[in-house]
């Protein structure tokens, strides 16, 4: 299976992940995820009457044996766990060497593989909307199944940024579409000038399990580039002139450090898993390391 | 604070302009970024869209302001008046004696009079004026009469220190001579920067100078050698006797070891212990076979260091050839006979120039032939030395000079004259014995002649019977030797000029001085003499003219110079005292330090700039 995001051997050892939900899965739909419903498995859930209608199937009759009353075993309902990819595609996204919607796009990969393996239900939520890739970005509304899994790689890697995120609009309008909670995970550089508070909350609000994942370009973390300057936004064209040189390099690098450190705690708060990587970052270090030891699967 | 150029105000209109430049919007480089979220903090610095922007607080447009002031301050050369008068003419008489070369101040005494001198050409307004004299052996204009600056600046730091003696005389007359006209308004000044290692003087009693004396000095830790002398051994004439003497001028007892050279090599050593303002002789005896240098040498490592050499050019003795021309006189022929060392000839006239004897007497009689090397000429009356000679019988003895050389032991209290030709002192020579009218004996230097004239004949006199009248000759003997005279004109004060008789016409000579280095002289062909100035220095000196070469030496020598105590006031008679002055340059100039911080301003304006963009 050939892939432009993934490498094989990184597949492979993400096929023996399984995203840890600390929920109990609340989808409709059968999965292999524990729910609090009953339903038909192996795991024993509880005993009732019997009542007319009831298929004889389930009654144990040991304990009529016993008892000489019909009791009904019940057995817990296996469902699947909605897994909510909300992927930033805006033009911020493009910047970086290697660039961060790159790097993105191979996390939100590797997720969706890891769900599909577990036959969870993936959907991929780029913002803003793009109508050019409707199509695309309608087929990644919904993956289920490891079988889908080439199409899901496809389609994500032919997605493009441009434009301006609402960033919260975006979340909130994802956690209202969601018919059932289940885990999300954002990645973005969070550089809206709206903030990101409102998403996020949305998202917790709804039930959500929500992972973010912070992507930051090697430049913005330590530009290079000094002397008077006229910044230009990429997203609201909005000029901003400054003038800066390499003994401020340590002023905006501390910036940098309390603007991460407060999306931090922010998250922290409201229990919402938080890593920030640079685009440049490994991978597998991100996938593998960061990831699995904070228990974001398993 | 009061401002020497205000005009330099006009200056301040740049910092208008200055701000203009911040008003400007300044052309950047475009640079597109994600988000300009991370930039909030660097933004509040420079925003525009229009050509002309917001002022905004701005440290480096706040540097560059205090930058400017300071730079128009600097312009405007603000000064603090002190209590010293404002004057339109200074004269500034920068002392360079050898006691000035005194270590006592850091690096010398003359260094800090220089550094001092400076300090008031610094402190001069415009207009003003000053002129600097430079003051040693001899009074040297360095610079005239000039408000210009840097050519003071420069007259001052040529002045160099020598190791002359100070005649300060002739550099007040210079001084008085400057200042004498001027309007009493302007209030002229004459600065002296010295330690005050002078001899006093009652020239300037009742002028009233305006002087301002800048003692320079702390200390008085000196030895110096101030008399040198050499001499045949009275009591062995084949030896040398080399007189010295050895003075402490400091306040505390002070020991030294004193070495004689011959030629740079040590002859003798003694240790001398002094106390304070004790001047010690020492008379050194010596053996010498040829004509060469003695030198005596203090090792103590005092305040001044030029007067710790001295040296002085020893010949050997040659007999004096002398022709007594007489008819007959022995008192007067035993009296010769008995000088030492004399090869006496007798005879009654004199056909020839007598160049052939080193002296000529002339007892009473007029040679057919007038000699032309030295004379002594009793009872002459022929003689075109004086404008009138008188005849008087019986003329008393009033008075003589004890300290001539030719009186050294001599006196006349019981001798009595029967008659005498009496004459008026003549410019070439001074009496040394008078009588009530007129001089009985006259001494001096006619030309290249040596003279001594006795009026009355001693045979007609009670002189030859008594004591002081064969030391009177012994002496006169010494005084006519023209080796004499050339043995003492071979020691000269350092500052004074060297002459050097010529026997033969030269048309240039060559001095080495003491530093090896040599001075080419051109020399007037008529000329029977040299003279060379340039004694400035202690040392060893060379001459050579034409075939003739000789040594001679230069030393200070000089007891109120080597007394390196500075006085803190200069008494110019019994009542005119000037004591030092405490008195600052009238004008304190700040512009230098405040350039020097607004250097520093503009490098830390520098660095600001370069850390923001760089």
């Amino acid at each position: 299976m050939a892939n432009p995001l993934l490498t094989p051997e990184l597949l492979r050892r993400l096929e023996q992940f399984q995203l840890l939900a600390a929920r109990r899965a609340k989808s409709s739909a059968r999965g292999e995820r524990r729910s609090r419903a009953r339903g038909q498995s192996v795991e024993f859930a509880d005993y009732r009457n019997y009542v007319a209608g009831d298929d004889f199937r389930y009654l144990d009759w040991n304990l009529y044996g016993r008892l000489e009353r019909l009791f009904l075993k019940l057995y817990e309902e296996e469902r699947e766990l909605p897994v909510r990819i909300f992927l930033d595609s805006s033009e911020s996204m493009t910047f970086g060497e290697p660039r961060k919607f790159d790097f993105a796009r191979q996390i939100a990969a590797a997720v969706g593989y890891v769900a599909l393996c577990g036959f969870d239900r993936v959907s991929v939520i780029p913002f803003p909307d793009n109508p050019d890739e409707a199509a695309m970005r309608g087929a990644l509304r919904t993956v289920r199944g490891r079988k889908s899994a080439l199409r899901f790689f496809q389609n994500l890697s032919q997605l493009t940024a441009k434009g301006s995120a609402n960033f919260n609009e975006a979340l909130r309008r994802g956690a209202l579409e969601a018919r059932q909670a289940g885990v999300a995970v954002v990645l973005s550089d969070f550089l809206d000038p709206a903030g990101y508070e409102q998403g996020l909350t949305s998202l917790v609000a709804r039930g959500f399990q929500v992972n973010t994942v912070q992507i930051l370009a090697p430049d913005e973390l330590a530009p290079t580039t000094y002397g008077d300057l006229r910044l230009v936004d990429s997203e609201t064209g909005g000029l901003q002139e400054v003038t800066f040189g390499r003994y401020r390099l340590a002023s905006y690098q501390q910036m940098v450090q309390n603007f991460c450190q407060r999306l931090r705690e922010y998250c922290s708060a409201r229990g919402i898993n938080f890593f920030m990587a640079s685009s440049n970052t490994s991978l597998e270090y991100l996938l593998l390391k960061q990831l699995r030891t904070a228990e974001v699967w398993g | 604070m009061n401002f020497l150029a205000p005009l330099g105000f006009l200056f301040a209109l740049t910092i208008p302009v200055v701000v203009v430049f911040y008003l400007l919007k300044r052309k950047r480089v475009v640079k597109l970024v994600s988000s300009t979220l991370l930039w909030q903090k660097f933004l509040s610095e420079t925003q525009a869209s229009a050509p002309f922007q917001k002022l905004r607080k701005n440290w480096l447009l706040i540097l560059q302001i205090i930058l400017l002031i300071l730079a128009v301050l600097a312009i405007t050369r603000p000064y603090f008046p002190t209590k010293a008068r404002s004057s339109e003419l200074r004269v500034l008489i920068l002392d360079a004696s050898a006691s000035m070369q005194s270590t006592d101040e850091s690096p010398s005494r003359f260094d800090k009079a220089r550094k001092e001198a400076l300090s008031w050409v610094d402190s001069l307004r415009e207009g003003d004026k000053m002129v600097v004299l430079q003051a040693a052996a001899n009074t040297e204009v360095k610079q005239s009469e000039t408000s210009d600056k840097s050519a003071l600046r420069r007259a001052i730091e040529s002045c160099t220190a020598m190791d002359s003696p100070t005649r300060l005389i002739p550099a007040l007359k210079m001084a008085e001579s400057l200042i004498r006209d001027r309007d009493k308004g302007s209030n002229p000044e004459i600065h002296l920067f010295s330690d005050g290692a002078f001899p006093d003087s009652s020239e300037f009693e009742n002028k009233a100078l305006p002087i301002i004396y800048h003692k320079v000095g702390q200390g008085a830790n000196n030895i110096g050698i101030t008399a040198l002398d050499v001499r045949a051994n009275p009591e062995d004439a084949s030896q040398r006797a080399i007189y010295a003497s050895v003075a402490n001028f400091s306040t505390n007892n002070l020991e030294t070891e004193v070495e004689l050279k011959f030629e740079n090599h040590l002859i003798d050593t003694r240790i001398v212990k002094l106390k304070p303002n004790e001047i010690s002789p020492q008379v050194f005896l010596a053996t010498q076979t040829n004509d060469g240098v003695f030198t005596i040498h203090s090792t103590l490592d005092d305040d001044l260091a030029a007067d710790n050499d001295a040296s002085i050019v020893s010949l050997l003795p040659h007999p004096v050839k002398v022709l007594l021309v007489t008819r007959g006189n022995s008192f007067l022929e035993r009296a010769l006979r008995a000088a030492p060392n004399v090869d006496l000839t007798v005879d009654s006239d004199l056909q020839n120039d007598g160049l052939a004897y080193d002296f000529v007497t002339l007892d009473g009689v007029t040679p057919t032939v007038w000699p032309k090397c030295n004379v002594m000429a009793i009872h002459v009356y022929n003689t075109n030395w004086f404008d009138k000679v008188t005849a008087e019988e019986a003329p008393p003895i009033v008075d003589w000079v004890p300290t001539h050389p030719l009186l050294r032991y001599v006196g006349f209290d019981n001798v009595r004259v029967a008659k005498s030709l009496l004459a008026k002192t003549p410019s070439w020579g001074v009496a040394i014995v008078y009588s009530t009218q007129a001089s009985l004996i006259v001494a001096g230097d006619l030309g290249r002649q040596r003279i001594v004239w006795i009026g009355f004949d001693t045979v007609e006199s009670e002189w030859p019977l008594r004591i002081s009248y064969p030391i009177f000759m012994a002496n006169a003997v010494e005084w006519l030797d023209p080796a004499t005279v050339r043995n003492s004109q071979l020691l000269v004060h350092a500052g004074d000029p060297f002459r050097y008789g010529l026997s033969q016409p030269v048309a240039s000579a060559e001095v080495t001085m003491p530093d090896n280095s040599t001075r080419k002289l051109n020399v007037d062909t008529n000329s029977n003499e040299i003279v060379f100035g340039d004694t400035f220095h202690h040392g060893t000196y060379h001459l050579k003219a034409g075939t003739n070469q000789t040594d001679f030496c230069v030393a200070l020598l000089d007891e109120a110079e080597s007394n390196i105590k500075p006085r803190d006031e200069l008494k110019f008679g019994k009542y005119n005292q000037i004591s030092a002055t405490t008195l600052h340059r009238a004008n304190m100039e700040l512009w230098r330090t405040i350039a020097a911080v607004a250097l520093a301003v503009l490098m830390f304006e520098w660095w600001y700039y370069h850390r923001r963009t760089v």
